[in-house]
């Protein structure tokens, strides 16, 4: 078999060698507990604390507004959870949210919803971003917490998260974004734009999974998610894992040195891609084409396939891809995003995502620009013939 | 290269031996597990229930080296299967689930997986065998399960490899053991239909059809010549045959003989009513080329019947009527007549109606 080509760096990415480097002395010689007051608590403090500056650094923010957290899930149920009884307090009663943010977002939501909190969904395009007209609608002084996430995670549309934010902030609500997919491909600088909370997760960026943060500006009322000891400020307690932080804190810093040039060098890859693709299957629908997305997402379906069979035949030529989501049995399920987006059915049941990053090489992307068209046109051939 | 099959894997010992007997013989092999449906319906947030199951055979995938994936079936299988079986019992029948599983969802529908990756081959873990582009019973008579694959279409049966239908199921747990399969060697067997969780079917039948359909209503308990001798809880609860929940007081015992949807009500009568000289079949679909009428076969009207020798004596379209040498018991529309010759399975149809008689227009049972 040839090279295989990993195409699914939105779902997960390989951990950097330099990331594990600077890991390793935390699973030997300085495994201290940081809350201890001898010298290996010293130096564990000492380390997650220059780790807690340096992502502060990577996001225009102060040190202690950065919380780590167990990964991109729990930071974002801490940002919607965390501010809301506070703002409840304030009589406001509602959070406003889009239909095609991540699972951990909408779940969250969705549970708010349940406890007696009003769920409002913003519109979305069929381009894949939020329609700026629909604030007006949704967005009032009721609003205690707006969550929109940065870059979309399955057609990689970018957001119109300034202008959002500022309408939340204009009628006193507390703004988050989910920037999982956003952080290391766009500019993400909590100075430039004034948003309350912001999540970001590790494994994204070259760090291991289970490890993310949260962004929390200073004088935002947080309560906790877990309770136990003071880390963090209380608001996040639990032993602190020193060597992730240490892990997204490397991931991050390199992510926002090679963010240009990583950038280009993944936009011209996905260009070709795209082009390749589209040329040899004109019908081929691209979503969010011709939208400002970030460089490393190409979500592509084809009409008269299923992304189920063209997943597990493109596994079986070597190739990682996804559809937009799985659940929890490993099953391919209509993506939620298209379908909010007024995708048509028979276009989201063939949706295949190709998420491109460091693994990604122009043989890998002349490789899929040839066998996608022929797995595309075998799949319509017998599709010809079941139907 | 090497020919490859396509494995459906329900996580259980069959289905894992098979893949594994197949790794043995040197196929390239895939493994699948179809998920065909999901009780947390209700429930959003709760993750899937057949998640123990799929996550058994990537397991055993796992530990073979070969390539897993689940195949989300659920709104062919809820349309194919489920909604046929809510619809027959509320027709007073009693449907057969597995066959209309195997017909539509394993040997079409992912027959159709196997063409998107090439496979020339399907395999399951039935106990059933194929000769010569025909279908035999398995080798273990008390494990066979060809009954359930009647319905399957003929040409697939020349890509069909079922590798557990010559041992019988202790084999195939011994075999699991020696293949390194513990995970599911010892896996407790279920009976119950996959989507009818402890054996309650007028459950699913509520949830489909609403509590208060007709089905699950009360009404007459009768006598087959009209007389009411009680009430029962609902039609869709009985099937023919059944002594369960029939009144009591005759001098003889009663069984359930017939339901009569249309008055909701279910007829009983004495032993003797229950015997039937003869079946009506539709959906007749054969696996060899269409016997002509006057043949002799053999027929099972259902799982783990003995088989009755029979003659064709009318053929019309899907239709098929046959007349028995020897009256069987409890012959039942929804079940499924399956045509034998020794262990070559012919064909068959899912039963109309049984006959009192073997004349050519049968009465409707006990009516």
């Amino acid at each position: 078999m040839p090279q295989p080509v990993y195409l699914d760096h939105a779902a997960t990415t390989p951990v950097r060698r330099e990331v594990v480097e600077a890991m390793e002395p935390f699973y030997g010689p300085r495994f201290g507990n940081p809350s201890s007051v001898h010298r290996w608590g010293r130096e564990a403090r000492a380390a997650l604390d220059e780790a807690r500056e340096r992502v502060a650094r990577c996001l225009g923010a102060r040190p202690d507004e950065v919380c780590f957290t167990s990964g991109g899930t729990e930071a974002d149920n801490l940002a919607i959870f965390g501010p809301l009884r506070s703002q409840q307090k304030k009589g406001r009663t509602s959070i406003v949210t889009t239909p095609i943010e991540h699972k951990a977002v909408l779940a969250a939501v969705h549970h708010a919803a349940r406890d007696g909190v009003s769920e409002r969904m913003l519109d979305v395009t069929r381009a894949g971003i939020v329609d700026t007209t629909s604030l007006d609608r949704v967005i009032d002084d009721t609003v205690a917490v707006c969550t929109v996430m940065w870059v979309n995670n399955e057609i990689g549309t970018i957001q119109p998260i300034a202008e959002i934010t500022e309408r939340v902030k204009a009628h006193g609500g507390i703004m988050h974004t989910d920037a999982v997919q956003a952080f290391g491909k766009t500019e993400v600088d909590v100075r430039k734009v004034p948003l309350d909370l912001l999540t970001i997760s590790g494994h994204k960026i070259g760090a291991p999974k289970g490890v993310g943060a949260v962004f929390i500006r200073r004088g935002t009322q947080i309560d906790p998610m877990l309770h136990g000891g003071s880390q963090d400020r209380g608001r996040r307690p639990g032993t602190e894992n020193v060597a992730a932080a240490v892990a997204l804190a490397r991931a991050a810093e390199l992510a926002i040195e090679e963010r240009d040039m990583e950038c280009t060098r993944l936009a011209t890859l996905r260009d070709t891609l795209e082009e390749g693709l589209l040329a040899r299957i004109p019908d081929a629908v691209i979503h969010g084409r011709g939208t400002p997305r970030a460089s490393h997402i190409l979500n592509i379906s084809v009409p008269g396939t299923d992304s189920e069979s063209l997943l597990m035949a493109l596994d079986l030529a070597g190739v990682a891809a996804s559809a937009g989501s799985a659940c929890q049995s490993g099953s391919v399920t209509p993506s939620h995003v298209l379908t909010a987006m007024g995708v048509r059915p028979e276009l989201a049941v063939a949706a295949i995502r190709m998420s491109l990053g460091s693994l990604t090489t122009p043989e890998d992307v002349a490789r899929v620009v040839e066998l996608f068209p022929a797995l595309i046109a075998k799949a319509r051939r017998l599709s010809g013939m079941a139907s | 290269m090497r020919a490859r099959v396509l494995v459906a894997m329900s996580g259980g010992v069959d289905s894992s031996v098979a893949a594994a007997m197949l790794v043995e013989q040197g196929y390239d092999v895939i493994g699948a597990t179809m998920k065909l449906f999901c009780y947390g319906d209700d429930v959003p947030d709760r993750p899937c229930c057949s998640l123990d199951s799929i996550n058994d055979a990537r397991r055993v995938c796992e530990g073979l080296g070969i390539p897993h994936y689940v195949l989300n079936l659920e709104s062919a299988f809820g349309h194919d299967v489920i909604d046929n079986f809510v619809s027959e019992y509320a027709a007073g029948r009693t449907p057969i689930p597995c066959v209309r599983c195997n017909t539509f969802t394993k040997f079409r529908d992912l027959l159709h997986k196997a063409d998107a990756v090439d496979a020339s081959w399907i395999a399951t873990g039935h106990y059933a065998r194929t000769h010569g582009g025909e279908l035999l019973r398995g080798q273990d008579p008390g494990k066979d399960q060809s009954y359930f694959l009647w319905g399957i279409d003929r040409s697939v049966v020349r890509r069909m490899l079922l590798p557990v239908g010559d041992m019988s199921k202790a084999e195939t747990r011994a075999r699991a053991r020696t293949l390194g399969l513990q995970v599911v060697a010892d896996k407790v067997e279920s009976q119950d239909i996959c989507f009818v969780p402890d054996g309650d079917h007028a459950k699913v039948i509520g949830r489909r059809l609403g509590a208060d359909t007709p089905a699950l209503a009360p009404g007459p308990v009768m006598l087959a010549d009209g007389r009411v001798v009680g009430e029962h809880d609902g039609y869709a609860r009985y099937t023919i045959g059944q002594r369960r929940g029939v009144p009591g007081g005759f001098a003889e015992a009663m069984y359930v003989v017939a339901i009569r949807p249309a008055e909701r009500a279910v007829v009983i009568g004495p032993r003797e009513a229950l015997l039937g000289h003869g079946v009506v079949a539709r959906e007749m679909n054969w696996l060899v080329d269409r016997l002509p009428t006057g043949s002799r076969v053999e027929v099972q009207v259902r799982h783990r019947a003995p088989a009755t020798p029979a003659h064709i004596v009318r053929l019309e379209g899907d239709e098929i009527e046959l007349a028995l040498e020897a009256p069987v018991a409890a012959i039942t529309p929804g079940q499924s007549l399956v045509l034998y010759d020794g262990d070559r399975v012919l064909g068959g149809g899912f039963i109309e109606r049984g006959g009192s008689s073997a004349r050519t227009t049968l009465p409707v049972i006990a009516a």
